[in-house]
């Protein structure tokens, strides 16, 4: 049985976050797969982001008002988007939706409020219940807007089922890998990448994102590289978040065939894979980089010492390496080292110092150019 | 930028300077000869009161104790009300009614003394102009009109009420603001230049650009030399923003800039102005510890004492312009966390930037524990808050609002508001308790002990912040984030848990589950479409202006001039909205941290 996959928000201009994490820990315990799209978020990125994730059910949890409206929004975005089976909403806010309230809401289609004093297990045992029987099939071709017959196609390979892929469309993305130790910035360094992508490139080209959180077998993962995302959230990105379910290496079992998927599909310009936080020993790439036309290895300045960064395999095979986080001590000394590092390995190995927490870092451009620019 | 350590060393200095004042006191006995003199001069200069039930006392309640060393720890550790380092109260006699009867037993001057609701009550709701009619109905009968500000969701983010995806948050939980027309109507009808009308206004993220609306409304009414009349409180507290409350919109780096910017101008040219209110309260509510709570807003607070000394601000100037609000729930810690809370700030003020008094002092305003109220057996929640002022009090907070017990599920309804207020009137006007005599309640073993505790773990989380390279270096590793959700995540398994119990909820719950019957109040359609209409009528008519005063803004962004001082003119032609996209363009957007 694979895992139940639900998508988790809380609504625009509200950053009531409190419920929603203890909830989010609660259901990854019990095995739950959470996509977590964070606070502040609109009905249009949740929906969208539910739709590219393939989730059987949304759950918001609201606490500043305007929660009629909003689940109402989210309800009617994903009428529109005629998914199968129909994706539930449920959601909560405490005491600021009434039972009035949720007649209201109950009426414009959502499944299930919350109110006041609802025990975490009953709220868990909800999702357990309703959701673990859901079942989804391939879209019959035509039947269903690009994005969800992709989406699903995703979700069939993640969950182990044979199908035909797509024909391809003669279209061939780049496909560029991001991997390095878990707290160096990946998500950010592709969120301000994809920002520069957006901005550069004419406005019907897309692409593509495929991250990845650890998971053991059988169990839940909470996959939260959305949540700190600002410019992905936009219709030019396909982002999907994959669980590891218990492959060891920084990527999915399904990695591989999702990929060929994305490339089939015909839809985009770039296709970015984020590896899980990586040890020194994973080449989650391959030797050989067959899952990817570029590999950037992305480095934190403090990654231990001279002697680590002769163990850290993927400075062996990375195309660019990306020291991370250049405004934080020590990055001089990084720079150096890993310079001679790079050195002995005799081939073409670009290394750039990158600042992704900083608005229009330079060492960012150079990156994009490296990327998305040059052949 | 990190001066946390330096903090830790100073209170541990001061425990060390006091014990040797004590031995001094008990070994040289001309210092202890001097010492009881002067206690029994400051024992006779006490005034006292005679009580209603003809009782007489002393106006401050001094110990007993008439050994030198005791007399100069008391001294040192707790301080007399309004002296160094503050632990019993800041100011000599704070809650304490006037004397009404001379010793003679006539009574001379009572028409002098009419007391007054203490109601800065926290309102916002709707359009400007619903709110503005909740303000002058909470303040009708008050001589001092403190209107306290609410935003709704859309303006607390800067987002225009135009903008997609919001319109259901118009007005919703806090009043709308789109535009500097917004601003006069929502204080439309009081005297914003009087020394009898004070306004706070609880903001963080466009805080400048609020304040600078505000600014703007009231120059329209009053004229342009209003600014040094201007009474009130800004919160423009980014760093709990996003520690706990996830409403910020722009950059650490660029916050703190604008920041800076604001309390430079404000210590400056508007000598009546608090322009940030140091939160531990949101804090709090995310479900931090007490400990924790105090230890973030008072590391937070040195943090950006820091900030604005190393722009060249002069500590004297902006120091006496901060002000601090924390929550007050029922955890045992808050029989002494303020206490505690005065006595850091003090001596760290003192000893490591060099503060004189006024900027030394930890002025307090406190609220009731949100979190603790519940919607089960919700009236229960009354007697919550009261037990919570109560607390309040004997932590001679300066200031204190009460929340209205059905708050968890509305904006306060105007009865519950009313409860809330006069809760607050009970405590320190109806009882004895606080009246008659400072330090009634006050200095008590308990009190102490806990208090020590408390002092013992904040100095523990300074430490352990310094050790990360200081508040800001910690912030960005999410360091106080992920303390204040392990504490929330525990907090909330412990109710489930029943280990803590929530009388209502986890014990002696009601077989009858009753939904009260509170009053809902919410903002219909048509007023929203109204504010949406309004707020394009504002950008036709000043389009001509808008992109001129933009580039402006842009500009002094760039070029490193005070940005505040030039969002006074941009909201004259710009809305909230077009304000915060420009910045975001040039600065970039906030990345939420999870």
């Amino acid at each position: 049985m694979p895992p139940i996959r639900i998508l988790t928000a809380v609504p625009i201009c509200d950053g009531h976050d409190s419920a929603i994490n203890t909830i989010n820990i609660e259901l990854v315990r019990l095995g739950v797969e959470v996509i977590y799209l964070g606070y502040n978020r609109s009905a249009k990125d949740i929906v969208r982001a539910a739709i590219q994730e393939d989730v059987i059910a949304v759950g918001v949890s609201s606490y500043n008002g305007g929660h009629v409206e909003f689940f109402g929004e989210v309800v009617d975005r994903l009428e529109a988007a005629r998914l199968q089976p129909r994706v539930s909403v449920f959601g909560g806010g405490g005491g600021t939706i009434t039972h009035e309230d949720a007649e209201i809401m109950y009426k414009r289609g959502v499944n299930r409020i919350f109110f006041a004093g609802t025990p975490l297990e009953k709220i868990a045992g909800y999702v357990q219940s309703e959701f673990c029987k859901v079942s989804q099939a391939a879209y019959q071709a035509g039947s269903a807007a690009v994005d969800s017959t992709l989406a699903r196609e995703l979700t069939l390979i993640e969950n182990g089922i044979e199908q035909p892929l797509a024909e391809g469309a003669g279209k061939c993305p780049r496909v560029i890998g991001f991997t390095g130790p878990g707290g160096a910035g990946k998500t950010t360094l592709i969120d301000e990448l994809v920002l520069r992508f957006l901005r550069s490139q004419p406005a019907k080209k897309r692409l593509a994102i495929l991250s990845h959180d650890p998971s053991i077998v059988s169990s839940g993962a909470l996959l939260g590289d959305r949540a700190t995302m600002i410019y992905s959230q936009s219709d030019r990105v396909f982002m999907r978040s994959m669980a590891t379910r218990g492959t060891p290496g920084g990527l999915s079992s399904s990695t591989e065939r999702a990929l060929q998927s994305l490339i089939r599909s015909g839809l985009f310009e770039f296709i970015l894979v984020e590896t899980v936080g990586t040890g020194q020993e994973s080449v989650p790439f391959g030797i050989q980089k067959s899952l990817a036309d570029r590999v950037v290895l992305v480095l934190p300045p403090d990654y231990g010492g001279r002697l680590q960064l002769q163990k850290i395999a993927m400075l062996d095979v990375a195309d660019i390496i990306a020291v991370n986080k250049s405004d934080l001590q020590g990055v001089r000394t990084a720079f150096a080292e890993i310079e001679a590092r790079i050195r002995g390995n005799k081939k073409k190995q670009t290394l750039v110092l990158t600042q992704a927490n900083k608005h229009r870092d330079l060492g960012v451009d150079q990156l994009f150019h490296f990327l998305f620019v040059e052949s | 930028m990190n001066s946390l350590g330096q903090i830790v060393s100073a209170v541990e200095g001061y425990r060390k300077f006091v014990s040797s004042q004590i031995r001094n006191a008990r070994d040289d006995s001309r210092i202890g000869e001097d010492i009881l003199k002067k206690w029994r001069e400051a024992r006779e200069r006490i005034g006292t009161t005679l009580t209603p039930t003809g009782l007489r006392l002393p106006r401050l309640a001094l110990p007993e104790f008439d050994e030198p060393g005791e007399i100069t720890r008391f001294l040192h550790e707790e301080g007399l009300p309004g002296e160094f380092p503050f632990v019993s109260a800041a100011y000599p006699e704070q809650y304490l009614e006037p004397v009404l009867t001379a010793d003679d037993g006539s009574q001379p001057n009572q028409s002098d003394f009419i007391p007054e609701e203490p109601t800065r009550l926290f309102a916002g709701l709707g359009l400007p102009e619903e709110t503005n009619e909740r303000f002058h109905y909470l303040s009708r009968n008050q001589r001092n009109k403190r209107l306290s500000t609410a935003f709704d969701g859309p303006t607390l983010y800067g987002v225009g009420s135009g903008a997609d995806g919001v319109f259901g948050k118009i007005g919703e939980g806090g009043v709308s603001i789109d535009t500097v027309e917004d601003m006069e109507r929502l204080y439309a009808g009081f005297d914003l230049d009087q020394p009898n009308v004070s306004v706070s206004m609880t903001i963080s993220g466009p805080a400048p650009i609020l304040l600078a609306m505000y600014i703007g409304a009231a120059k329209r009414r009053f004229g342009p030399e209003v600014m040094e009349q201007l009474r009130g409180t800004i919160q423009a507290d980014v760093l709990k923003e996003i520690q706990a409350q996830n409403e910020l919109i722009f950059p650490i780096e660029a916050s703190l800039r604008f920041l800076a910017d604001m309390v430079d101008f404000c210590s400056k040219k508007m000598p009546r102005w608090y322009p940030i209110s140091i939160s531990g309260y949101h804090i709090a509510e995310a479900g931090a510890t007490p400990v924790q709570q105090g230890a973030y807003a008072l590391s937070n607070g040195f943090a950006y004492v820091e900030y604005f000394r190393n722009r060249g601000m002069n500590v004297n100037v902006f120091g006496p312009r901060l002000s601090f609000f924390l929550d007050c729930g029922l955890d045992v810690e808050y029989v002494a966390l303020a206490r505690i809370c005065r006595k850091i700030w003090a001596i760290g003020m003192r000893d490591v930037f060099g503060a004189e008094r006024r900027a030394q002092l930890f002025k307090l305003h406190t609220q009731t524990s949100g979190r603790s109220l519940i919607a089960a057996d919700w009236r229960n929640n009354l007697t919550r808050t009261t037990a919570e002022l109560m607390l309040a009090c004997m932590n001679a907070t300066n200031s204190c609002h009460s929340n209205s017990a059905d708050e968890p599920f509305t904006t306060p309804s105007e009865e519950y508001a009313r409860y809330a207020a006069h809760a607050q009137s009970i405590v320190l006007e109806e009882s004895g308790l606080f009246k008659h005599m400072m330090n009634t309640l006050s200095g008590s073993p308990g009190m102490k002990i806990v208090g020590n505790a408390v002092e013992d773990a904040i100095l523990e989380e300074f430490r352990q912040i310094d050790r990360q390279g200081g508040v800001v270096a910690a912030v960005e590793r999410r360091y106080q984030r992920s303390q204040i959700q392990a504490s929330g995540h525990l907090l909330e398994r412990q109710i489930y848990g029943g280990i803590r119990p929530v009388i209502g909820l986890n014990r002696y719950s009601s077989p009858s589950d009753s939904w009260p019957e509170v009053h809902m109040i919410r903002t219909p359609r048509e007023k929203k479409q109204l504010q949406r209409e309004r707020l394009s009528d504002f950008e036709r008519r000043h389009a001509g202006e808008s992109e001129r005063c933009l580039d402006q803004l842009a500009e002094v962004v760039e070029n490193g001039g005070n940005v505040f001082e030039e969002l006074i003119n941009t909201i004259e032609h710009c809305s909230l909205g077009q304000i915060t996209e420009r910045l975001c363009d040039i600065i970039g957007k906030f990345r939420p941290m999870v």
